[in-house]
């Protein structure tokens, strides 16, 4: 309990429990405006419920909002706090302290991709004249709700269990030559990049005949293979060290936080791949604009990797 | 250049099927537990297939490789005696599991418990006992074996090295 006196953790946790107040008050908003809703009536109550629903959206948009840069701040502090946790060199070996981090993390990452989904939902409902999709984003909105409330468990479970005098294992030992961290599907690093690459150009060419459905199963493999292909390869670059492989490293200071820049833009790239499919499925509607988005930040992504092996064999002349 | 582009992406998904497909047919599946050996009969070890269940390594040299089979007939193979002893102890089994060990003059496979053990050979992972059917002077049982790789005087101890080499 004692990893509750560090800072970063006492206002992660405060502000993830204010968050989770005023959507609770919005959840249990929504059920009310769910089931009284009709949008066709005259009626003094109905007016009541648009006035009412006006503020809730508005609390709703917010909520998300925060809960987006939350996650980035999680990022942060798990990253800060790996100086009090023995064997930790940074946030790969807090995060995987106890059962709850792992799962934390993928909820967290899932629940971003879902928020960006229901805000590109709200904006799209409240362009249009009669509210559309009002009732579908306060269903969804109550779906994710459940989520939050799981995440909101979660977060205090992981916190609470992480202990100050148990040692856990550093990066090198989750990720390196001594982990149980392989290629997968018996791949090697030659064969990882063809993949890689291969993939993005497959989410520039789909996304430019525009397949919602193609775009989504490939933009979530893409999520998968550059994920690997950065812990496998172009972390190393990164760290200009061959035998680092870590995922969180590159968040630190020593690294330019890159790992911010790196990170977030290959989720907004597989975030924009995967959305259209999504509201294909809730709303029968695509916006040719998240196509553009999906090329652009996949290619930020990729450029950024690449250059950073390129810089590196400039400099030194030979590959790592 | 637009009819050109779904032909292009139906060659890419099936260039990424192709890598993996290939890539998971040379894979090689490597060996560390034999199940059945319900006999306890030493087993054959193919050279390059078969892991050290202790230190990991890759078996391929057989010349003082060591086995230990449970009474479940599930057997583990070693390249050293001396990653058998790590590995066997506090196991449930470590008393009733039938070891064997690769002897270096018959080059036969021999019960370890009888076998007798130099102190310099240049095994795999440098603890120096090398296994013998033949008892000659300077060898030493295997409960001496035993206890000098768990108290960790062997060879892999340069201050041991010095003393039994005289380097």
């Amino acid at each position: 309990m004692d990893i509750f006196l560090s800072n970063q953790v006492q206002i992660f946790l405060f502000s993830e429990s204010i968050i989770y107040l005023i959507s609770l008050i919005a959840f249990i908003a929504s059920i009310v405006i769910v089931k009284e809703w009709n949008f066709n009536s005259t009626s003094p109550k109905q007016y009541k419920l648009e006035k009412r629903s006006f503020l809730i959206m508005t609390i709703i948009v917010l909520t998300l909002w925060i809960k987006i840069a939350l996650l980035a701040y999680f990022v942060y502090t798990i990253d800060s706090i790996s100086v009090l946790i023995p064997g930790a060199m940074c946030a790969a070996g807090v995060i995987s302290a106890n059962q709850y981090g792992n799962p934390l993390l993928f909820l967290k990452i899932a629940l971003l991709f879902l928020t960006g989904i229901w805000l590109i939902l709200n904006s799209l409902d409240q362009k249009a004249e009669d509210y559309p999709y009002f009732k579908t984003k306060l269903w969804f909105y109550i779906a994710v709700f459940l989520l939050l409330s799981a995440e909101f468990y979660l977060d205090f479970a992981y916190f609470s269990h992480i202990s100050t005098d148990d040692t856990v294992q550093c990066c090198s030992a989750i990720f390196g030559l001594s982990g149980d961290n392989h290629i997968p599907l018996n791949l090697n690093v030659l064969t990882l990049l063809a993949i890689f690459y291969i993939l993005y150009i497959l989410t520039v060419l789909l996304s430019i005949q525009r397949y919602p459905f193609t775009l989504f199963v490939i933009s979530l493999l893409f999520l998968y293979f550059a994920y690997q292909s950065v812990v496998h390869f172009f972390g190393t670059y990164i760290y200009e060290l061959p035998s680092h492989k870590c995922p969180f490293c590159m968040l630190q200071k020593e690294y330019g936080f890159v790992g911010y820049f790196l990170w977030g833009t290959l989720f907004l790239g597989v975030f924009f791949g995967i959305s259209n499919f999504i509201l294909k499925i809730l709303i029968s509607y695509e916006d040719k604009r998240l196509y553009r988005f999906t090329i652009i930040f996949n290619t930020i992504f990729v450029i950024l990797c690449t250059l950073y092996v390129l810089i590196y064999y400039i400099r030194n002349g030979v590959w790592l | 250049m637009k009819k050109f582009l779904p032909l292009l992406t139906i060659l890419l998904i099936a260039a990424i099927v192709a890598i993996v497909f290939i890539s998971l047919s040379k894979k090689e599946k490597m060996i560390t537990i034999q199940k059945g050996n319900i006999q306890k009969l030493p087993l054959k070890i193919e050279k390059g297939h078969v892991n050290d269940t202790e230190c990991k390594m890759i078996i391929t040299d057989t010349t003082y490789a060591a086995e230990a089979v449970a009474p479940n007939g599930d057997t583990w193979f070693f390249d050293d005696p001396g990653c058998m002893i790590k590995w066997l102890k506090g196991k449930p089994f470590e008393k009733e599991a039938k070891l064997w060990v690769k002897a270096v003059d018959t080059k036969k496979w021999i019960d370890a418990k009888k076998a007798w053990y130099s102190l310099t050979d240049p095994t795999p992972m440098h603890y120096g006992f090398g296994a013998r059917e033949v008892k000659k002077d300077g060898y030493i049982n295997f409960e001496e074996m035993r206890l000098k790789m768990l108290r960790g005087e062997n060879m892999s101890d340069p201050r041991i090295r010095k003393r039994l080499l005289g380097l």
